[in-house]
């Protein structure tokens, strides 16, 4: 009988060593982040906000994953967001924009893919974690053209070209 | 039970090393709900209405010529240049979707008035909605004197077009229109002659680059003629759009000159070959009254 036992003991606690373990690799997510940027300039005001990012964090590896549709963003002007969809980031070809990647000490570090180019990032970001919620804020500025986003001669002087990207996630435990 | 253990850690192991690998997955899951956008570039093809609004608070104004016979002595009349008629829109998207404007044409002195409602929008994701369709109605009165020495009162200026806009973005060139349209004269020349015609418009864009655009339209009709022997043909043009900021340049030829539906989907009398070929163009402007 203390043959038998023994191991099913031994099974039961490392059973509830996963298990914490599992509690403890606390993961979060979001669908209703907020991501806009600023390419304006003083002759034109360009800014846009998308409030349904998707934003995902573990808080164990660190690992960090945000998304953004391309035609979620909200343009103060008709006309402005469907150039914006048709002319620049072509979103029927590249309907989003990822980032994929880690937070790490006070740093998001990982690959940013725009427009079907992918470039590596490593900005200041902070991510608080409180009463089950995890709270990602990060503000950067992203070279548009580094993204193969052309810009008409026409209009050059009206976009700025190092959008100013902010993005706000409040990614509840799930 | 040493085995069922490591059977049972390895199992473990799996899944959690599955949930790791699935983080990123979880981005794709969202919603993905795409309305489709800039079927066409602007609320008309070339005389035929796109499924298109101007945006809410949005104020447009549209000019538009067609001018003279092309190929008729096209020196002296300078490709027909000389020789133009204009209407001028003004229309204000007062939602997304509901769109209502006023306009008025040289061509008999037709004064018009219309509303455009997007009831379907294009869309893709968890509802798919292969097309969009917009209802559009025109109210048209004409100013133009009558030459038969009747006395005509107010009613019998008035003609009407209604129609479904059924349009589908194929891919991000290419996007067709299909409208079925009852055309309504009240005043028609003879009791055997029909007040309401119906009428199918077919249309087509191709996107050439990001802004320049090749436009093709033509409408079916089921009124070949009057029963005072009076022939109309079937309305065509071609065109290309060009988009600069805030404006599209559609220029084009065709075989009409009217610019108000019911005239220039019913009444048309020219043809290609007896030297109907009009050189024309449609500049809208759009300006952001409400943002």
């Amino acid at each position: 009988m203390r043959l038998t036992i023994k191991p099913m003991k031994r099974c039961l606690s490392i059973f509830a060593l996963i298990i914490g373990l599992n509690a403890s690799a606390q993961q979060y997510l979001t669908r209703q982040g907020t991501l806009s940027f600023d390419a304006g300039s003083p002759l034109e005001d360009i800014t846009a906000t998308s409030n349904s990012a998707t934003a995902v964090y573990d808080a164990a590896d660190g690992k960090l994953g945000v998304q953004v549709l391309m035609t979620s963003f909200q343009f103060k002007r008709a006309l402005m967001q469907e150039h914006f969809n048709e002319n620049y980031v072509e979103s029927e070809v590249y309907p989003k924009a990822v980032f994929k990647g880690k937070y790490h000490e006070g740093r998001a570090i990982g690959a940013l893919t725009i427009h079907g180019m992918t470039q590596d990032v490593n900005v200041p970001a902070t991510l608080t974690e409180k009463n089950g919620m995890a709270h990602l804020l990060v503000e950067f500025e992203a070279t548009i053209e580094e993204f193969g986003i052309a810009i008409p001669h026409a209009v050059a002087n009206k976009i700025d070209k190092q959008a100013k990207i902010r993005v706000d996630c409040k990614m509840p435990s799930r | 039970m040493k085995q069922f253990l490591l059977a049972f850690t390895a199992l473990i192991a799996t899944t959690s090393f599955a949930q790791e690998e699935d983080l990123f997955d979880l981005l794709d899951e969202g919603d993905t709900q795409q309305i489709t956008y800039a079927t066409f570039k602007g609320t008309q093809l070339i005389n035929a209405a796109t499924n298109e609004t101007p945006g809410e608070g949005v104020l447009q104004y549209v000019i538009a010529h067609r001018f003279g016979s092309f190929n008729d002595d096209y020196l002296y009349n300078f490709l027909g240049l000389d020789n133009a008629q204009i209407r001028m829109q003004l229309d204000y998207g007062i939602t997304d979707r509901l769109n209502v404007g006023i306009g008025r044409s040289s061509f008999l002195k037709v004064a018009d008035g219309f509303v455009k409602y997007k009831l379907l929008q294009q869309q893709s994701g968890t509802v798919n909605i292969p097309a969009s369709i917009t209802l559009h109605s025109t109210q048209n009165y004409r100013n133009a004197r009558y030459t038969d020495g009747i006395d005509h009162d107010l009613t019998d200026r008035f003609s009407y077009m209604h129609q479904a806009i059924i349009a589908r973005k194929w891919n991000r060139s290419l996007s067709t229109v299909v409208s079925p349209s009852v055309v309504h004269f009240n005043l028609v020349p003879s009791a055997n002659d029909p007040n309401t015609t119906a009428h199918l418009t077919l249309g087509a864009r191709y996107k050439v680059t990001n802004r320049i655009a090749l436009t093709g339209e033509s409408t079916l009709l089921s009124n070949p003629g009057l029963s005072s022997g009076e022939r109309f043909t079937t309305p065509i043009a071609l065109g290309v759009d060009i988009e600069t900021g805030g404006h599209v340049f559609q220029l084009h030829i065709s075989n009409t000159r009217a610019m108000n539906a019911p005239y220039w989907m019913a009444r048309n009398p020219y043809s290609v070959s007896n030297g109907g070929l009009f050189l024309g163009f449609n500049i809208s402007r759009v300006f952001t009254i409400k943002e």
